[in-house]
């Protein structure tokens, strides 16, 4: 699986410590790799080494009880040219992430513009908002998720739908609120960019006559955009990977008629149901090269949209 | 920090991480709680198995006061997923109840241990050899069948009596059991039984009432896509007149009684193995019983006794001579035999079972009754499946929720699974 921390790089801030007076000698490395080696180990015990066994899995066929039967590029083919429940939870996926980060990101700044023009109780209403972010992601609150979506459900007892994840046409669309409602996290973000705003410019444009919506769209978006590129980067990359909810809501088989079989739901499907480790393998790398190209084109485009108030000095 | 000390600071850093890294790496079967042998023992099941299967432990805790066992228990599909990864990452429990599917994947991947070689603890004598050979593979003994059990129709007795429908007699065939299912539908507006076209087991009582089989000999698949196509074509017709249970229900099932369309109350009856029958007490307390699977047009029968579930012992464990103790208790000690009652199946080891047999009471006298009612007229068991069938039976299930959906007609779906099957039966 692929990280999501792109926030790292910002950690190495921390490193500009003051010039010391009296220069490090170099024996005194030896402590710091001392205390660094838990994190070193760690990174290469936990995560270099099973990365690289998984790529040699994804030209194997292992069925997790015989040893791994060198196979080639025979997984990769059989994934492009013979699984068409492959390219269902492809497509899948891909609707789920067209829903779910769009909803997402609307909603979370929608929030943060009226907490910030809030007076009173703006601490309530951001930790109750949050709240979801903290809890949302645990197998509960998706189990909660799907008895209110249920057949007889709340859901269902209010508006008479008849319960939405018993519905191929509707389970999706219950998986991607369950991630919408956990707006948090991109809602404080913004709420921080928002403030980052300088008031001036506000002023600046109202005096220049502009009304609310013009203020919104000439002051606030591009200087909000850098904010907007962050959130979503890490929303779409997280939304890619998407699997308690849907595994949660789709009883753990991506049901109802593989309607929620999203992309990881089905990795995790060949790996521990069907036994296929080489074949789940290759689906992570596949996934893993995915969203670092997705990611690439995010960027790429970003250089038309996103402003970072600091060029204008260039 | 002062230069001299830097030596010694490594050094005891370095032994602090060794030991942080020791501890992570400790095998549980090492693990020794008190001075005890720790066991660890897993198995499907329902509430009722559970409460069980704890005093059986309990029992058996005291006669070996230097072993401690430690139970768990969940639902059959998620058992299954569990124990797969456990055993792949070398960390099977040291005494873990198997299904028939398991075995052949199980044994060949070594996970199992010779039970062979802990004879003098583990006594086989008294199980009828043609049972006891089903947990056998290449001639080595991996896994002791513990019980055994057979197909049934389950159905609430109170709420059919009073639906006005006739009760199900000896035996019926599939259009008979269509018709009484149609009847119950008609008179309570409730469907009568959970839909069984998504029942590998169901499908495979259909296709063993015409002379057919799931799989070959050699393990290939033995039907047809056209076999397959009639037998989605019947429960389809089903369904769509509402007889019975909607897909929105069925997608439900995950292999344990509380979901079921009966256990909701949401249907008459429910196809099921016998032993996890008796959850369904808990959920329908008016009472519950049992009729035999339908069969072929021609009086065919299609079901058949099957060891119900096995007991193996992990290859890995450190303690081999317990868990083999564990398994002999729970298979041949006339105590356990009473605790346990026949919630995996009536027990195997033959004197057990006449001892115990007369003292039987609820339900398991109900299961007792009905596997006798049903001895002399079943064919032969089908040889344990093939590896691949364990990923299979999910595979069934969610193609026949493209016909149940209406998104695939029953030909479509059964083509579809004709060729994943050949595909993972040849991999």
């Amino acid at each position: 699986m692929t990280t999501t921390d792109i926030s790292a790089p910002a950690a190495g801030k921390a490193g500009t410590t003051p010039v010391p007076k009296r220069r490090p000698k170099r024996e005194s490395q030896g402590p710091a790799w001392v205390f660094l080696s838990p994190w070193v180990l760690g990174a290469i015990v936990l995560t270099l080494l099973p990365m690289a066994v998984s790529l040699y899995l994804s030209f194997t066929d292992y069925d997790l009880f015989n040893p791994p039967r060198w196979v080639g590029l025979r997984n990769y083919v059989q994934m492009f040219t013979e699984d068409p429940r492959y390219w269902r939870s492809v497509m899948t996926t891909l609707t789920y992430v067209v829903i779910a980060v769009p909803l997402q990101l609307a909603l979370a700044l929608g929030v943060a513009l009226a907490l910030k023009s809030m007076k009173r109780g703006k601490g309530f209403y951001r930790s109750a908002f949050y709240a979801p972010s903290l809890l949302g992601a645990s197998m509960s609150i998706a189990l909660v998720w799907r008895a209110i979506f249920n057949d007889g459900g709340t859901v269902d007892n209010l508006l008479g739908t008849g319960g939405w994840v018993n519905k191929p046409g509707w389970a999706l669309l219950a998986v991607a609120l369950l991630t919408v409602w956990q707006f948090g996290a991109p809602m404080v973000i913004f709420l921080a960019g928002l403030q980052q705003i300088p008031g001036e410019l506000y002023e600046a444009a109202a005096v220049d006559g502009a009304g609310k919506w013009r203020q919104f769209l000439s002051v606030t978006v591009p200087m909000l955009s850098p904010v907007l590129f962050f959130n979503l980067v890490l929303q779409t990359i997280q939304a890619f990977q998407v699997f308690t909810p849907a595994f949660a809501i789709g009883a753990g088989k991506g049901g109802p008629a593989d309607s929620t079989l999203v992309y990881t739901l089905y990795l995790y499907d060949r790996g521990f149901v069907a036994s296929h480790m080489g074949y789940a393998s290759a689906m992570a790398w596949v996934l893993l090269i995915v969203i670092g190209a997705v990611t690439a084109v995010l960027f790429r485009t970003s250089r038309s949209w996103v402003f970072y108030a600091s060029e204008g000095d260039r | 920090m002062p230069g001299h000390r830097t030596k010694g600071f490594c050094a005891s850093a370095a032994a602090l991480v060794l030991c942080a890294m020791l501890a992570g790496c400790g095998g549980p079967g090492e693990s020794v709680g008190g001075g005890k042998v720790v066991l660890r023992y897993t198995w499907w099941g329902n509430p009722d198995r559970a409460e069980r299967t704890e005093q059986a432990v309990a029992r058996f805790e005291k006669q070996h006061p230097n072993v401690q066992v430690q139970t768990s228990f969940s639902a059959y599909d998620a058992y299954k997923q569990k124990l797969a990864t456990q055993a792949a990452g070398g960390d099977a429990p040291d005494v873990m109840q198997l299904d028939y599917r398991q075995i052949d994947q199980y044994a060949s991947g070594d996970v199992l241990l010779d039970l062979a070689k802990q004879k003098a603890v583990l006594r086989t004598g008294e199980i009828d050899p043609g049972l006891l050979a089903t947990g056998r593979l290449d001639g080595t003994q991996y896994a002791i069948p513990q019980g055994r059990g057979t197909e049934t129709v389950a159905y609430d007795v109170k709420a059919w009596k009073e639906s006005g429908v006739p009760l199900p007699g000896g035996s019926w065939t599939w259009s008979e059991w269509a018709d009484a299912m149609r009847a119950l539908a008609q008179k309570t507006g409730r469907p009568g039984a959970t839909d069984p076209g998504q029942s590998e087991d169901c499908f495979e009582v259909w296709l063993r009432g015409q002379g057919k089989s799931l799989y070959t000999k050699d393990g290939g698949l033995g039907f047809t896509a056209g076999d397959l196509t009639r037998w989605w074509t019947f429960t389809d017709e089903l369904r769509r007149e509402g007889v019975v249970s909607p897909a929105e229900q069925t997608t439900q099932l995950d292999g344990s009684v509380e979901n079921t369309p009966l256990g909701r109350g949401e249907a008459m009856s429910d196809s099921n193995w016998d032993a996890p029958a008796s959850g369904y007490l808990a959920l329908i307390p008016s009472g519950v019983a049992l009729a035999p699977m339908p069969s072929g047009e021609d009086g065919t029968p299609g079901q058949y006794f099957k060891p119900s579930m096995f007991l193996g012992v992990g290859a890995s464990t450190a303690h081999p001579k317990e868990a083999a103790q564990l398994v002999d208790f729970l298979i041949n000690d006339e105590e356990a035999a009473h605790i346990l009652g026949a919630t995996r199946g009536i027990p195997v080891n033959e004197s057990v079972r006449e001892a115990i047999e007369p003292q039987l009471k609820d339900f398991d006298r109900t299961i007792a009754d009905y596997q006798a009612s049903l001895e002399g007229s079943l064919k032969d068991p089908p040889q344990a499946p093939p590896s691949g069938d364990n990923a299979l039976q999910t595979t069934f299930q969610r193609d026949y929720d493209q016909v149940s959906y209406e998104r695939m007609s029953p030909r479509e779906a059964a083509e579809n699974y004709v060729t994943e099957a050949k595909a993972e039966l040849r991999s």
